[in-house]
């Protein structure tokens, strides 16, 4: 079997996304859903209520009640937050493994994932004035490729290597010379495997190339890209695709931002990864 | 052996022989380490961001967020412990950059940029400097010996 299909074949047995955000989602649209209703939705899942609780309490969140039930949280957190809590919760399950291959310890790319979520929410407000938990989604999957290419990517990498040092070839373009199928690409059909909307996939699979996404209305992969590079430069869960990204100067232009934008940007996600060591933790 | 380890934005000093200073991770960021062999004194600064204008309230907060403001600083904890300006030996590694570097992504050059002034205004010379590229870099620094180790990611350890 080819590599490409091998990998393909593999998306297969990775569980199935926990349903809870999006029953979650449907009913809080309702005019008259009740505390005790969502909250049994959650509590049907037992590995989201104990990390839901684990960082109900975190001062990203900023409940200024303490927060020890599942209805507590259902009740104080505030609807975009309860989703956040939820999503975070379900996507760590996936990210526990880490991904060998790109990183020297487990828990680097989940520290990555949740850095760029959170950046995602500075940039979001930054360009559109307000925060969206769907792009929050977005960006905490944005590498779940990774969880599947890792072992391809160990057995591969002196030749990806040759090609990135040698060549100023990119990390996702080497990975698409050598084993046929890039991180992004993979990652948007694992999200589509779990039945995500078409903005996440699409922000998962273009995070590195946005500017090859023919719809220029969509900001969600830009924004992804923006935080993504952020926080590879800080080298948050830095791995063995380094900086080896290309720079796409004509986001700039797209936002109106400026350099000193991204240099405040950075500022503000350390003080939220300060406040957000629970969701960090939860893996 | 006990490892010091210095996050972003961050200093650590030492004057024990058996410490070990320890930053993971840079990417953009650099890290500066000093030592004096004769007071056996290190430090080592992990900054973000060249220029504390940026936001003068954060300098005020945490300094070692920024070249200008971390750069004095980790000399003047150093001297708290007995080191001297003239013994004190400086290396520097980190300030790599995502690729095209272009004119809006390239806080690694501004960074490098940044520490190469500080020190040239001040007449200290960089003994020693890994920077700039496209991968993470690790540091270390020996508090007994005063050696300094690089690793990039997925590399060995080498000494600087």
């Amino acid at each position: 079997m080819k590599t490409v299909d091998r990998i393909l074949k593999s998306i297969n047995t990775i569980p199935a996304f926990p349903a809870t955000g999006n029953k979650v989602t449907q009913l809080l649209k309702k005019p008259d859903y009740s505390v005790t209703e969502v909250a049994n939705v959650i509590k049907f899942d037992p590995s989201i209520t104990a990390n839901i609780l684990k960082m109900a309490n975190s001062t990203y969140f900023g409940s200024r009640q303490r927060i020890s039930t599942i209805n507590d949280a259902v009740v104080y957190l505030g609807q975009q937050n309860l989703l956040r809590a939820i999503q975070t919760a379900g996507v760590s399950k996936y990210y526990k493994k880490g991904a060998q291959g790109y990183y020297d310890k487990v828990t680097d790319l989940w520290e990555h994932s949740v850095a760029v979520a959170l950046m995602s929410q500075i940039i979001s407000k930054k360009i559109t004035g307000q925060e969206d938990t769907v792009l929050y989604t977005a960006a905490l999957l944005h590498d779940v490729g990774k969880i599947i290419m890792g072992e391809f990517v160990r057995e591969a990498l002196p030749k990806i290597s040759a090609l990135v040092s040698t060549q100023r070839v990119s990390f996702v373009e080497a990975e698409e010379i050598v084993i046929g199928i890039n991180h992004a690409e993979l990652g948007g059909k694992i999200a589509a495997y779990w039945n995500f909307p078409a903005e996440i996939r699409e922000a998962i699979s273009f995070h590195h190339r946005p500017d090859l996404l023919q719809k220029e209305e969509k900001t969600m992969p830009w924004i992804v890209y923006i935080a993504d590079q952020a926080c590879l430069m800080l080298g948050f869960g830095g791995g063995i695709d380094g900086l080896s990204y290309r720079a796409i100067d004509q986001v700039f232009k797209k936002f109106n931002l400026r350099m000193k934008d991204l240099e405040m940007s950075m500022v503000m996600l350390t003080d939220d990864l300060n406040h957000a060591r629970e969701l960090i933790s939860i893996i | 052996m006990s490892d010091l380890i210095v996050g972003i934005s961050d200093i650590k000093v030492s004057n024990n022989a058996n410490d070990v200073i320890v930053t993971y991770a840079l990417g953009s960021c650099i890290g500066v380490v000093v030592y004096d062999p004769l007071a056996k004194v290190g430090g080592m600064l992990h900054y973000m961001l060249p220029d504390s204008t940026l936001d003068q309230n954060k300098a005020k907060d945490n300094p070692a967020m920024f070249a200008d403001t971390g750069i004095p600083l980790l000399f003047k904890t150093c001297y708290k412990l007995g080191a001297e300006k003239k013994r004190m030996l400086v290396k520097a590694a980190g300030g790599a950059s995502i690729l095209d570097d272009t004119n809006y992504f390239r806080i690694g050059q501004k960074n490098i940029m940044a520490m190469r002034k500080i020190f040239w205004k001040n007449n200290v010379m960089i003994e020693k400097e890994d920077t700039g590229l496209n991968f993470n870099r690790t540091i270390r620094l020996e508090m007994s010996t005063g050696k300094v180790f690089i690793r990039s990611s997925g590399g060995e350890m080498r000494e600087l």
